[in-house]
């Protein structure tokens, strides 16, 4: 019984020519909630959609508590029914011909539950959910919120092991989104399921997330603990992706007297091969803002400034003055705006070390 | 589409021309083209002479034959088309969007066709095949001539009236369930399997109750064209003294009967608005089911398996039978030198002959036939002046029906517009020579100018113009007007320079679509037909009923391909006629 909930290896899965995952290794403890996150078309709700068993894979296994349930060497596919899980949709999903009542009953007489203890069932979960006054309501005359606790209530009715959200919040406006957040982590500690989460919003992720996967392109860039990957990212996509504002990613190039960034010696670099440029990752707090240039102090033009919980977050154009985050736009975290007006040259003296090398390929150095 | 009409509306910005004048040309034209018309028939039946002719006809010695077994034929034929075009459109639409059988596409693209091939050319081609020597050879059919015994009521009357019906209308269902099951969201069957349901499952408590809306309104229509339809009834059922309402409406009127008619002719709108009433009632509570629901893209078939390819030749079957066989019937009939042999000797006479005392008693070919190549041209013109007028009346009315402040105002012009859409063909054809065939004022009469027929064309097609240039116009938004005016365009050079050229293709192809209705119409002016004023349809229906089949069928199958021609034409300029044909990207 100690088997991890999810065991997936080697998952591949291809429509026509596309291939939406490229190998996917992930091992999820009974337990947890795992957030996938990732941009839009990065694989994560395809890979939700073959746990649910939704899409069949082309390549790889799925283990569901220590059960294979798809692909591996005799090419089992265990149908979504059989899966014992909930999922709860974007859309939500809800069948628009049945009330509420008739949402959350329904899959547990397709299961064969007896009616006694489906009136028991339905009432705790509307109870948990807070909506029983509006059982006979159909689903049409409901808020986005009341549909969103409806779509909860009828995927964790049959107390499933696992739980699977596909963006279920993107749907709401800000402050039922932060309300339904504390919500979701209610009803996880409640019935104990195993929750896979698929977002693209990093707020969600670093809140809820008890196991954080950074998705792209069809692989895991990382997964840990969501304080793990801001502290150590492994890629350069997760350095600039994570984190509010992202980290800074500098190019630095080696010369005969050490490492430059935009011609500034930058120091600290304990990188043995200086054949080549590597990326150098500054986290936004550790760098500090000047007016006058100095030593490891790169001039930059500044953007914008953003007060937030009593600081200021200061964005400078990139060296070529690119705009966009990871195109070598550079923000840090100050105590005080600065008095600059759009345009003005600023200058962000870079700490004694950065907080990680990567190569040019991506591989992390130090 | 029914259920699309009303939608839509212009951008606020258009054509800022004062609300007034507008609005009051556009309730001068809804009342003159449908308002004051089909008040006059409630006013002509009030008279003295209407409330005999509605004695006569309820409860009078004539009453069984008037009205009575006609209203049960009527009814019997509506119900059986209704229910046979719903469950037949129904399981096409299933098998092309949902299932994974084979030749899907061409199956979806053929079934779409039926719908654009005109009663009348679809009833001449049933008489081809399925007729027989009852009416004298004249009417006799390739099986009968075959030697294959065709019993009377597969010839004439109830059954082939409603199996031409089912055959035109069934297309009708397919497309609009074929749409609404498309969007159903693929959640809500996804929802249901995890749920641990089974395909039969999800299919009849999940699929089925979410379109039902859909099935109901799609029905209804059915019913409604089926009730009020002339055409079929005329060509198969007349010969066989087999009445319908609208038969027996044209009769009392053809025989000066007119109050007669009226009476007959206001049974069946509200035969077919009770329907309708009741349809839209029973869907009230559950009209927004189909709802763009969760992620686009990729849908997951079902797999038929081993009954992919029987369900496949079995659609196919139905779909080619529907649209190849009629078209070929008639053409392969309008070539055979012998009626009933349409592989025997084959002759070019019935199209390019010269007059030849012999045959057809000196009629030449439909192309060297002054008379027709007339009919074709006077039909044309009466076509594109249609087209045209009914897009300008369209315009005026559907930009008046935004602009309106009054919400009820707004409403009721909608509602007298959509109006036409419940009244059959043959009424409005009947209410029309009441009230403009007569000399109003100082105005003459109309009747026997193409003036009447242009008209009449512009008040039944109103529905399809009003929403042709609505959702035209209503998909470009107004900023891009807005933004020229800022620019510094005036208004009507924003409107003709920004606006018009970016609907210019949408506005076509709700001309063309009034063009062929008005081309292939016999229901609508076979009461205000005039020898002045030869209708290629009414030529046709006259051809059939004097016994010169192969002429009859040399000018359905002109009109046949143009409307296919049309239809097709208008479905490439809106770009949006079967979407779900088209495979899902990956």
């Amino acid at each position: 019984m100690n088997d991890p909930a999810i065991e997936i290896r080697q998952l591949v899965k291809r429509f026509g020519e596309t291939e939406a995952l490229a190998g996917i290794d992930l091992s999820v403890p009974k337990g947890a909630f795992c957030v996938l996150l990732g941009p839009s078309g990065c694989g994560k709700s395809t890979l939700l959609r073959l746990l649910a068993g939704l899409e069949t894979p082309s390549g790889g296994d799925i283990h569901l508590s220590g059960r294979p349930v798809a692909g591996g060497r005799n090419g089992v596919t265990v149908p979504a029914s059989r899966r014992n899980l909930g999922m709860v949709f974007q859309s939500y999903a809800l069948w628009p011909h049945k009330t509420v009542h008739g949402n959350i009953v329904w899959p547990l007489k397709i299961a064969g539950m007896p009616a006694a203890a489906r009136r028991e069932r339905v009432a705790a979960v509307t109870r948990m959910l807070g909506i029983e006054a509006l059982q006979d309501r159909f689903p049409g005359e409901l808020s986005g919120g009341q549909q969103q606790r409806v779509a909860i209530a009828r995927a964790i009715a049959p107390a499933p092991a696992l739980l699977l959200f596909d963006e279920p919040l993107s749907n709401l406006d800000a402050q039922l989104r932060v309300e339904m957040r504390s919500e979701l982590l209610r009803v996880h500690r409640e019935t104990g399921a195993t929750v896979v989460y698929v977002t693209h919003d990093q707020i969600e992720a670093l809140t809820m997330a008890t196991r954080l996967v950074v998705m792209k392109d069809g692989r895991i860039e990382q997964q840990g603990a969501p304080g793990t990957l801001i502290a150590e990212p492994a890629t350069p996509f997760v350095s600039t992706f994570l984190g509010n504002p992202p980290g800074n990613l500098l190019l630095a190039e080696p010369t005969d007297d050490g490492w430059r960034v935009d011609g500034v010696r930058c120091d600290g670099l304990t990188v043995a091969d200086r054949s080549g440029p590597v990326h150098v990752f500054y986290r936004p707090e550790r760098l500090t803002l000047h007016h006058q240039a100095g030593d490891r102090r790169i001039t930059r033009r500044f953007l914008e400034t953003l007060p937030i919980a009593g600081r200021s977050i200061v964005s400078a154009d990139g060296a070529d003055g690119a705009y966009g985050a990871g195109q070598g736009r550079v923000t840090a975290i100050v105590d005080r705006p600065p008095p600059l007006t759009y345009g003005d040259p600023v200058h962000l003296e870079l700490p004694d070390r950065p907080d990680g090398v990567f190569s040019m390929a991506g591989e992390r150095l130090a | 589409m029914l259920t699309r009409l009303g939608a839509g509306g212009f951008g606020d910005g258009r054509l800022r021309l004062g609300a007034l004048p507008l609005g009051t040309a556009a309730w001068g034209l809804v009342a003159l083209l449908v308002v004051v018309p089909l008040a006059n028939i409630a006013i002509e039946l009030a008279s003295a002479d209407g409330m005999r002719a509605i004695s006569d006809v309820f409860t009078g010695r004539i009453a069984r034959n008037m009205l009575w077994l006609p209203l049960q034929n009527t009814l019997a034929i509506g119900v059986v088309v209704a229910l046979a075009c719903v469950a037949l459109g129904g399981l096409l639409a299933w098998l092309v969007t949902m299932t994974d059988m084979p030749l899907r596409r061409t199956i979806g693209f053929l079934a779409a066709i039926p719908f654009m091939i005109p009663t009348f050319s679809a009833a001449l081609s049933w008489t081809v095949v399925f007729g027989d020597d009852r009416l004298g050879p004249a009417s006799t059919g390739v099986l009968h001539a075959l030697g294959v015994p065709i019993p009377d009521w597969l010839a004439w009357g109830g059954v082939p009236i409603a199996a031409v019906l089912i055959g035109h209308l069934y297309s009708i269902c397919y497309l609009m369930i074929a749409a609404a099951l498309v969007l159903v969201g693929r959640d809500l069957a996804d929802a249901a399997e995890i749920a641990g349901a089974s395909r039969w499952q999800t299919l009849s408590g999940i699929l089925l109750p979410v379109v039902t809306p859909t099935l109901v309104a799609a029905g209804a229509l059915c019913f409604a064209e089926a009730v009020s339809s002339f055409s079929a009834p005329a060509i198969l059922g007349l010969p066989v003294r087999f009445h319908t309402l609208a038969t027996r409406a044209y009769g009392a009127i053809e025989t000066g009967n007119p109050e007669r008619g009226y009476v007959l002719i206001a049974t069946m709108i509200l035969v077919a608005a009770a329907l309708l009433a009741v349809a839209t009632l029973a869907g009230r509570r559950r009209r927004s089911f189909a709802t763009v629901g969760g992620k686009g893209g990729r849908r997951i078939r079902m797999a038929l398996g081993p009954a992919g390819w029987p369900l496949a030749i079995a659609a196919l079957a139905v779909v080619l039978f529907t649209t190849v066989l009629p078209a070929l019937a008639l053409l392969l009939s309008s070539l055979s030198g012998q009626r009933g042999t349409l592989f025997g000797e084959m002759t070019l006479h019935y199209w390019i002959g010269a007059s030849d005392p012999t045959i057809a008693q000196g009629q030449a070919g439909i192309l060297q036939n002054p008379q027709l190549v007339r009919s074709f041209l006077v039909t044309l013109g009466v076509g594109l002046a249609t087209g045209l007028v009914a897009l300008a009346a369209g315009a005026v009315i559907g930009a008046a029906i935004h602009r309106t402040q009054q919400r009820w105002v707004a409403a009721g012009l909608r509602q007298a517009a959509f109006l036409p859409l419940l009244v059959p063909g043959i009424a409005i054809g009947a209410a029309f020579i009441g009230f403009y065939g007569a000399p109003i004022g100082p105005l003459p009469s109309l009747y026997g100018t193409p003036v009447l027929i242009v008209i009449a064309g512009v008040a039944a097609t109103l529905p399809f113009a009003v929403q042709s240039v609505t959702a035209a116009l209503s998909q470009i938004s107004p900023e891009l007007e807005e933004s020229a005016r800022v620019g510094g365009a005036g208004p009507l050079r924003a409107w003709f320079t920004v606006t018009l050229p970016l609907a210019f293709g949408k506005l076509l192809a709700g001309f063309v679509l009034v063009f062929v209705k008005m081309v292939r119409d016999l229901d609508l002016v076979i009461l205000l037909y005039t020898p002045q004023i030869p209708l290629l349809t009414v030529l046709a229906f006259r051809y059939a009923s004097d016994g010169f089949m192969q002429f009859a069928h040399a000018v359905s199958v002109v009109i046949l391909v143009l409307s296919v021609a049309a239809h097709l034409l208008a479905n490439a300029l809106t770009r949006s006629s079967q979407p779900w044909l088209k495979d899902n990207p990956g």
